[in-house]
């Protein structure tokens, strides 16, 4: 199938960007028709076309930072929180959208998350932990940022592409400063590393060592919000979490040993964005189906770790079985 | 009828029944709980509406299911609660915008899913929403006692010699009931505002069990009215502001409550002098 000539379903890649034909034309494989689509095309081929190009270095960029951050995030238990920043960029997402475009998604975002970081640092450490006092508070975050979108013209679209993100259309300009967002993301995470883990396994010994637990939540909640803000303007408000959630709970998963969680999680991160996007291109080229590309990045995600658990369940029973003792009960828990 | 007082009635017996569940849920502690729920309706109503099942239904099957696999993954080792949350609905709203994809021409459109579209209620939408409050009353009205025991006693209602799951699966399958019946006015990202804020707000300034069980439906009716004549006033989406209007009372709840707690009279602090512990 051609793909150029099923037009109707791959327009929407270049929403957005200023890509021509001259563009496409540069990378077309001389041939100009992409025969039925095989399993090579699909994982590497398909990385030859600029945006595809594009995509595939800001998610892998992504995907190893957000892997660092989210095993930080998994041994401080941290989950709610990230969840609440992916909540509350939203309304930043909105406002930048409003006033600055596709342009304005950047700093919109990143001014939105600092101050919820800021906020959910000051509000963990009040002690206001109570559950239907934060899922009120985000909502009405994430209702402001709704309202804000319907104020504007084409609000269907605008909402589905801020809650589904548009990874496929990431304009060359915002490339560069994904990346530094995301750079500045690690940096703060690796230089406080030693002091964050010591924090996550002893908090009085923490404390008993003279490091500030306000400064050191503070770098890794602003640390995780940068991440949220690289994210939510590729794949989505909505689907953030998993980038941020899943690969730690693999690495937990994959091994014991502190200082393999790293490399573990940014692992398979990076091999989970690489196959969700090759998807997602087979299922719209080949499938000719508008596979939303943020979704089945997803996807890979929740599948790979569907597996990974599958597998250390099967390991655990077979442990167990070969001691000869059933598992106690205590070992259910975390 | 027209629309615009189809939709205040359907914001009146919407927030009504998601106010007083929502006050079960508060009580109950099952806020997170709920939240799942709401997530989870997303992907079972558009696989609901491919395979042409009535989406209600579907979309309630969809999240106890989810809820199900979340509670699955909470008990693994090194695997919390929260990771389990997280995993599960981020999987779900990904699998749903996939099943949308992939079935073109769906009839449901994915924002008015998310965020709700309360001016396009059909009337099966109101009687759905209006049978639901019913059952949820009567529930309460039938097994009011056994449900407050378990609620406010947890250790007690087990030594009494009742069994916890009915009474936590009663009020399971009425939330999900709920969240789906609030679905068509704030959509799935929203429902969670219209059950805990009326009644997180209502815990707030009443101090009874059947008091919150009364005001909360109040709140409720109250936020979803407000919400749609400004929705119409302000010209901005429908859903959002009935989220937000529950908030407004939440936070007027919270002053209320913090102003109240002020010592507003100067009583002399009672000093027992050594002279007076003797005498006494």
């Amino acid at each position: 199938m051609a793909w150029r000539s099923n037009s109707t379903s791959t327009r929407w890649w270049y929403q957005g960007t200023k890509a021509t034909d001259a563009d496409i034309g540069i990378c077309d494989p001389g041939v100009g028709e992409w025969g039925p689509m095989t399993l090579v095309d699909a994982l590497f081929g398909a990385f030859a076309l600029p945006f595809m190009a594009r995509a595939l270095i800001v998610m892998l960029v992504l995907a190893v930072v957000a892997g660092v951050v989210g095993v930080l995030v998994n041994l401080r238990g941290l989950e709610f929180i990230s969840d609440g920043l992916t909540h509350a960029v939203f309304p930043g997402l909105a406002i930048g959208l409003a006033v600055g475009g596709t342009a304005g998604l950047v700093p919109g975002a990143a001014v939105a998350a600092l101050a919820a970081a800021v906020v959910l640092t000051w509000l963990d450490r009040a002690g206001i932990t109570s559950d239907a006092a934060i899922a009120i508070v985000l909502t009405a975050m994430f209702s402001v940022g709704v309202i804000v979108v319907s104020r504007g013209d084409e609000y269907a679209s605008e909402l589905e592409a801020l809650l589904f993100g548009r990874v496929l259309t990431i304009p060359p300009e915002s490339v560069v400063p994904l990346i530094l967002v995301c750079l500045v993301a690690v940096v703060a995470v690796v230089v406080t590393m030693k002091q964050q883990l010591l924090r996550a396994f002893d908090r009085s010994g923490s404390r008993a060592v003279g490091d500030s637990a306000l400064v050191l939540d503070l770098v890794l909640n602003a640390a995780v919000a940068l991440v949220v803000v690289a994210a939510a303007s590729t794949v989505g408000t909505l689907l953030v979490l998993a980038l941020l959630i899943v690969p730690g709970a693999v690495a937990r998963l994959m091994t014991e040993r502190l200082w393999w969680l790293f490399p573990a999680a940014a692992g398979f991160a990076a091999l989970m964005a690489w196959l969700g996007l090759a998807l997602g291109f087979a299922g719209s080229v080949a499938g000719g189906v508008d596979l939303p590309a943020g979704s089945t990045i997803v996807a890979a995600f929740v599948a790979g770790y569907g597996i990974v658990l599958l597998g250390r369940w099967i390991a655990d029973r077979r442990l167990a079985t070969k001691a000869g003792v059933p598992q106690p009960a205590g070992t259910a828990a975390r | 009828m027209g629309y615009f007082e189809r939709a205040l009635v359907a914001a009146i017996i919407i927030g009504a029944g998601t106010g007083f569940v929502g006050a079960l849920v508060v009580l109950r502690r099952r806020t997170f709980f709920a939240q799942a729920l709401t997530h989870g309706t997303y992907p079972g109503a558009v696989a609901a509406a491919a395979i042409g099942v009535s989406v209600p239904l579907g979309a309630a099957a969809a999240s106890v299911v989810l809820v199900g696999v979340m509670a699955g993954i909470a008990r693994i080792r090194r695997q919390g609660a929260q990771v389990a949350a997280g995993i599960v609905l981020t999987g779900g709203f990904a699998a749903g915008a996939i099943l949308q994809s992939l079935i073109p021409g769906l009839p449901v459109q994915a924002e008015s899913l998310l965020v709700g579209s309360i001016l396009t209620v059909t009337d099966g939408d109101i009687l759905l929403a209006a049978s639901i409050a019913l059952v949820a009353v009567v529930t309460v009205a039938v097994f009011g006692k056994e449900i407050a025991f378990s609620t406010f006693d947890q250790p007690g209602f087990r030594a009494a010699g009742y069994r916890e799951w009915p009474i936590e699966l009663l009020v399971l399958a009425l939330t999900a009931a709920t969240v789906v019946s609030a679905l068509p006015a704030v959509g799935a990202i929203l429902a969670i505002a219209l059950i805990a804020a009326p009644a997180a707000a209502a815990r707030l300034v009443v101090p009874t069990y059947r008091g919150i069980l009364l005001t909360a439906p109040l709140i409720g009716a109250a936020s979803g009215v407000i919400g749609v004549i400004a929705s119409r006033g302000l010209a901005v989406a429908a859903g959002p502001s009935i989220a937000l209007a529950a908030t407004g009372f939440f936070v007027m709840a919270l002053v209320i409550s913090k102003v109240r707690g002020l010592a507003w009279k100067r009583v002399p602090i009672p000093v027992e002098t050594a002279e007076d512990a003797r005498t006494a």
